[in-house]
């Protein structure tokens, strides 16, 4: 997403885990841990203005 | 030498396949959150969720309890978003409205809030629940790989949870910034992988709706 958002245009692009997330049922949980899944916080501008 | 323009066409086929699937799976899981908010998921919702991603309890307090009960995002967008007074603000997949209505507080009345939902029984029910709290909320139905939002119209796009649902994340990510003005700003949050995922997990519209 990171990437995506530079490519596309976007400056300024900042990112940060949201803390304290986690799915609700463990088995979920460790799949995604088992696939690096994380919530994200992702600020961004267009640049101009 | 391959047919490469054979293949290429039953990717798109299959991909077009994958999304029409999708879309309803995206439609029943979150109707059902917001018809059952008492059900258990395999994420957390409703107050449950938003307590644990900061959510200040007077904004939970003052929201309708429907629009509460029906959270489902993955962290919280406006945090960071810096909401000001006069502002038009998109939230791309405002659901139930839980969002929306906090950034309408935030912009005030000489400001708007723009909702984007695959579902239109959501975006009665997130308009609703703005009016419910004498503010308002400008619902569309739309995919967010084509919003149904002029160019350069927007000064904040929030989302909560979205992104990921999305086949095609770049183009999503393109139209956040057409429709944003010059200088205009997101702040999303959304679910993230460090791995590629298991074409089992990809092929799987059940396990990408969730």
């Amino acid at each position: 997403m990171f990437r995506l958002l530079e490519e596309s245009g976007f400056a300024r692009v900042r990112s940060a885990v949201v803390p304290g997330f986690r799915f609700r049922k463990q088995s979920t949980q460790n799949s995604a841990e088992a696939y690096g899944v994380k919530a994200v916080m992702m600020t961004a501008e267009k640049p101009g203005g | 030498m391959p047919d490469v323009t054979a293949s290429t066409s039953d990717l798109l086929e299959t991909q077009a396949s994958l999304e029409a699937v999708l879309k309803d799976e995206i439609l029943t899981m979150y109707q059902e959150v917001a018809d059952n908010p008492d059900a258990e998921f395999h994420f957390f919702h409703g107050r449950a969720a938003a307590d644990l991603f900061g959510y200040p309890s007077e904004w939970l307090d003052r929201a309708p309890e429907g629009a509460v009960n029906s959270f489902a995002g993955v962290g919280n967008p406006l945090l960071r978003a810096a909401i000001r007074e006069g502002e038009t603000v998109l939230d791309l997949g405002s659901g139930a409205g839980l969002d929306g209505i906090i950034a309408s507080w935030q912009t005030g009345p000489t400001g708007s809030v723009i909702g984007v939902d695959l579902n239109p029984a959501m975006c009665l029910r997130a308009q609703a629940h703005a009016a419910a709290t004498g503010t308002k909320i400008e619902c569309h139905e739309g995919r967010m790989e084509d919003i149904p939002v002029p160019d350069g119209s927007v000064d904040v796009v929030i989302s909560n949870g979205v992104v990921n649902l999305s086949f095609r994340k770049r183009r999503v990510v393109q139209e956040m910034h057409r429709v944003l003005r010059p200088g205009g700003r997101i702040s999303i949050t959304d679910i993230v992988s460090a791995k590629q995922l298991s074409q089992s997990i990809v092929n799987d519209p059940k396990l990408w709706a969730s």
